[in-house]
């Protein structure tokens, strides 16, 4: 569900901030204060275009706070893609070296340790609250802003309560709070506080020329999530019912289903394939209940007395988890039950960190995974590739092509000069055998043949590699564009 | 906030609107109207451009006219209305038989047309007899005999790279304003539709800015030459439609009904790659184009001809790995021009080429294909767009004219996946049973559509169980409601929607009341 949503923010400016808070209760603020860190962070971004090259360096700064267990909360966008990770805070001149423990990208918390246990003996962990904190209460942010160098603080209320796209993928939505206490850049990853209890994390917000006072924190139970889920030492995602809904308000709608006009129900419009209700739910059934709880018409459900949104259920479960599903098909009732078993392994459309590029380099034709990353650096605008990429979930054409392989570039030379043409094509065949992943296409060129006859998709004409052409270039190739690897199959963390 | 209302604004089809762009280009190129010509022509009146003196005692202004179109465009947003009407003025060159030709584009969805003599200002109505979109031109007649007795027909004849042409505009006081303008190029490009390629003249002039100006002849010795089609006052190029394809369009328009230019209907692209030759184990030699695809139904499909072919000669005439062949007049011209200009709808050419290791020979007889028989239809002019409305869902079938609303960058801003099914249509619904593509435009906003009003450029697949081949399935389907309910089956989310068919049968006349409609449906 979350990751069907992802095409429609993305021209919303959302921007990372790195944050600092403000608060009255002068326990607090000293309980605070021996809690926030500054992150200081060395990160390397991999090169999409240049897949082979390590990429620029880049250094920046974000906010955290410790909490039990000697560890530190911060975002992960402020440690994603990171080479060297240091920490300080007030009232100690020394920096630390920290190390990631846990990264979730898709939530965009991490969790740190800092090597020198005596970094911890003079910290408090700062305790989280148990609930949602009520709409207009003040909270304060902390954190390290931009306009100087030590804490600052900034206060405001809980202005909305709401499901947000994280920008730190793109694609997933969860759960998170507005305020309008400042949230500038150098905030993300600092503590909200209320009541002397962290209540979220800041990470992100609008830029001036947006919005105003719009900012962003992860709730706290987005962070209590992610810790449960790590503690086992792996972290899991979140899990992804993998249906689309669509509010059943229409009255002759609600007839011709059978249903009565007492405002409950969705229609399950669409069941991904390969999704963990693929085959258990079908498109047209009617969505009664969840766990429990009744399903409102607009989609919403009462949980904690609150009223939010249906996936808020589905947002709390772990793997192995299963969810139980009043359904009405055909004007019967049932109850379906939805074990979940993986995440959503298909994640084109998420920006991806701590991983490095995947290519294969052949005859000096580069070829790369259709990916977010890939298409965000590449120049490449090409109708049929951005429909590939658009509609890759919603047209289910993962079950044809799991990856997408573009032939991205050609790093001229006399065996590819004729070739440039076919820039942003997606690779279909390799000597008659059907290219599903990267590792198909190396293992298609590892064969041993005579010509390499590479036949795209929509493009009529194939492409031919000689053998013994693609020989001849290979090291003038390599020599000439300083490639280190011909290949990365693997995207291994490297760290 | 306003800031958000800005951004949201911009996906929504109404903002977007501009009544006052043609829908018809795509070309970014300017046309000689759109300049503030209005200011301009009050100036001194600017000589005309010297020529050598023989030619401009053959540029009589009794050889061309004024020509005001009255034009309204169909809106596909709204395809119960138009747009509100705007004219446009061009000089229209005088041929034998009383008749003018000007460019297609200018009588587009034209409503009143007139000719005016530009010495005497005196006006009558015309018509237009034949025009084909495809080519731009168009020939009007007078409505009155003997008006333009006098005048002088123009002859029509090539001119070649090198030669200078004279582009002619009228002042202000009906005389002729005779510019010089260099041919630099000929070539084969793309036409205004984009639905084929034909010959162009490109010239590079200084041409003044003047109003009436839409289409203006190009004449070399007194000739007709061309038609301006284009001009870009900024880097004074010109697109001219060359005596050629005028030749051609005025043979065609000779026998009834008007039969439009030909096509094989086969795709190709060059072959100089030696490995690609290598590949598909050419003889010695140079030339050739390796074929790409041929669309179903097309002339080269019923020669025989596939995907994988090489096509090494027409006729006897070598094509060479661009897809050149050597034109007595023009030299190095692509084959397009060989087969859609100088032949005619019907005719037969002889394609040697090689396949498998092998030569073979292929007749194809070249015919027109309608814009009527592609799937998703290039362009709808002259011809009010379908649509049906049922209960406030607007039914339409997609069409390029339809996606062109979104304006000139209608590539990115149309709804991506029909931008996609357009482009590609040709392998896409190679084999699809259907004629049209059914989609629902909009919705509007009833007690039956209460819930549905956010869904906009979705394709439907079936009502009430049956297909739609086209929106005259539709008649049909809501005949015979299930169970008392049209139920509507959509290509994407969210799957289907529901209307009570007797709620929709005795809502109609206040649904027409309510958003000032004529009609319910128009087919």
């Amino acid at each position: 569900m979350a990751s069907s949503q992802c095409c429609f923010m993305r021209f919303l400016a959302l921007v990372f901030l790195v944050f600092a808070p403000w608060q009255l209760s002068a326990i607090s603020i000293a309980e605070v204060r021996k809690s926030l860190v500054r992150v200081s962070v060395t990160e390397q971004e991999p090169n999409y275009r240049v897949p082979w090259m390590p990429g620029n360096v880049n250094s920046g700064t974000g906010a955290g706070f410790v909490i039990e267990g000697n560890r530190i909360v911060t975002n992960a966008h402020v440690v994603s893609n990171a080479r060297f990770i240091s920490i300080d805070r007030e009232n100690d001149p020394k920096r630390y070296i920290a190390k990631v423990l846990h990264v979730a990208h898709d939530c965009d918390v991490a969790v740190l340790t800092v090597t020198d246990p005596a970094f911890f003996n003079d910290t408090v962990a700062l305790p989280f609250t148990d609930e949602i904190p009520q709409i207009e209460s003040s909270v304060s942010v902390y954190g390290y802003p931009i306009g100087g160098n030590r804490l600052s603080v900034t206060t405001g209320v809980v202005s909305r309560v709401d499901f947000q796209t994280y920008s730190h993928s793109a694609a997933d939505a969860h759960l998170s709070i507005q305020t309008n206490a400042a949230i500038n850049p150098g905030n993300s990853g600092g503590p909200v506080v209320q009541d002397g209890k962290v209540v979220g994390v800041a990470f992100q917000g609008y830029g001036g020329s947006v919005a105003q006072n719009v900012g962003y924190m992860i709730p706290v139970s987005v962070v209590k999530r992610f810790l449960k889920d790590i503690e086992d030492g792996h972290y899991d995602h979140y899990m992804d019912l993998a249906i689309t809904t669509f509010p059943l308000v229409n009255p002759a709608q609600r007839r011709a289903l059978g249903l009565p006009d007492d405002g409950r129900g969705v229609l399950i419009s669409s069941v991904a394939k390969k999704g963990d209700s693929d085959g258990l739910l079908l498109p047209g059934d009617v969505l009664l209940g969840i766990d429990g709880h009744d399903v409102e018409s607009d989609g919403f459900i009462m949980l904690d007395n609150e009223r939010v949104q249906m996936p808020e259920i589905v947002e709390r479960k772990f793997k192995g988890d299963s969810v139980v599903l009043k359904v009405l098909r055909d004007k019967k009732e049932q109850e379906v039950t939805v074990s979940f078993r993986q995440a959503w392994p298909y994640q084109i459309q998420a920006n991806q960190y701590d991983i490095s590029p995947r290519y294969v380099l052949f005859g000096g034709l580069l070829f790369q995974p259709l990916s977010r990353d890939f298409l965000q650096a590449s120049s490449i605008d090409d109708l049929r590739l951005r429909f590939f990429y658009n509609f890759y979930l919603t047209d289910a054409l993962y079950l044809e092509r799991p990856e997408v392989i573009v032939l991205s570039g050609v790093l001229p030379d006399p065996i590819n000069t004729y070739l440039t043409d076919f820039r942003g094509a997606i690779v279909d065949e390799v000597n008659g055998v059907k290219i599903r992943t990267l590792t198909d296409l190396a293992n298609a060129f590892e064969k041993p043949a005579d010509d390499y006859v590479i036949k795209t998709v929509g493009l009529g004409r194939p492409i031919v590699l000689e053998r013994s052409a693609v020989d001849e270039a290979r090291e003038r190739i390599r020599q000439r564009y300083q490639v280190r690897l011909e290949s990365n199959l693997s995207d291994k963390p490297q760290f | 906030m306003s800031i958000f209302f800005k951004m949201f604004s911009a996906f929504s089809p109404a903002a977007l609107m501009n009544p006052r762009r043609f829908a018809l280009w795509s070309c970014a190129l300017l046309l000689v109207t759109f300049l503030p010509t209005g200011l301009r022509a009050k100036e001194a009146a600017p000589k005309p451009v010297e020529g050598d003196k023989k030619t401009s005692v053959d540029e009589s202004p009794l050889s061309v006219v004024r020509v005001h179109s009255t034009n309204q465009n169909y809106d596909f947003f709204r395809p119960w209305s138009k747009r509100p009407p705007y004219q446009r003025s061009a000089i229209g060159a005088l041929l034998p038989g009383n008749r003018v030709l000007v460019t297609a584009e200018l009588v587009a969805n034209t409503t009143y047309l007139e000719l005016e003599k530009p010495d005497s200002s005196e006006k009558v109505p015309a018509q237009v007899e034949i025009v084909d979109y495809e080519s731009n031109l168009a020939l009007l007649k007078p409505s009155k005999d003997g008006f333009l007795e006098g005048f002088r027909p123009l002859e029509i004849e090539e001119s070649k790279v090198g030669e200078q042409l004279h582009v002619w505009q009228l002042e202000n006081n009906g005389n002729l304003l005779s510019t010089g303008a260099l041919l630099t190029a000929v070539e084969v490009s793309s036409y205004p539709t984009d639905t084929a390629s034909f010959l162009v003249y490109r010239l590079t002039s200084a041409l003044q800015p003047r109003e009436g100006s839409f289409t203006t002849p190009v004449v070399r010795n007194g000739k007709l030459t061309g038609l301006l089609q284009r001009f870009d006052p900024r880097s004074q190029n010109a697109d001219v439609i060359p005596a050629p394809v005028i030749r051609h369009f005025l043979k065609a328009a000779e026998a009834q009904p008007y039969r439009g230019f030909p096509r094989a209907g086969i795709a190709f692209s060059n072959l100089r790659d030696p490995q690609l030759r290598r590949y598909a184990k050419l003889p010695n030699g140079k030339g050739g184009v390796y074929v790409t695809d041929v669309l179903k139904g097309s002339p080269g499909e019923k020669a025989g001809i596939v995907a994988g072919d090489v096509l090494l000669s027409v006729d006897g005439k070598a094509i060479d790995q661009d897809g050149n062949y050597d034109d007595a007049r023009y030299g190095k011209i692509s084959l397009i021009h060989y087969l859609s200009t100088l032949h005619f709808d019907g005719e037969n050419v002889a394609f040697a080429g090689w396949r498998d290791g092998r030569e073979f020979q292929a007749e194809v007889k070249l015919t027109h294909r309608a814009s009527g028989e592609s799937i998703i239809e290039p362009y709808i002019i002259d011809r009010a767009p379908r649509y049906y409305i049922l209960g406030g869902i607007v039914l339409q079938e997609l069409s390029r004219q339809y996606l062109r609303e979104w304006g000139q960058e209608w590539l990115k801003k149309a709804p991506e996946r029909f931008v996609y099914y357009d482009k590609y249509q040709q392998s896409l619904f190679a084999d699809d049973p259907r004629e049209r593509i059914v989609v629902i435009s909009q919705v509007l906003p009833s007690p039956a559509t209460l819930g549905y009003e956010s869904i906009r450029a979705v394709e439907v697949k079936e009502i009430n169980g049956v297909p739609l081949k086209s929106l005259d399935d539709v008649e049909k389907a809501v005949a015979s409601p299930v169970e008392g309910f049209h139920r509507i089956k959509l290509e994407e989310d969210p799957g289907e929607l529901i209307l009570d068919a007797k709620e929709v049968r005795e809502m109609e006349d206040e649904l027409l009341k309510a958003y000032g409609l004529s009609t319910i449906r128009q087919l």
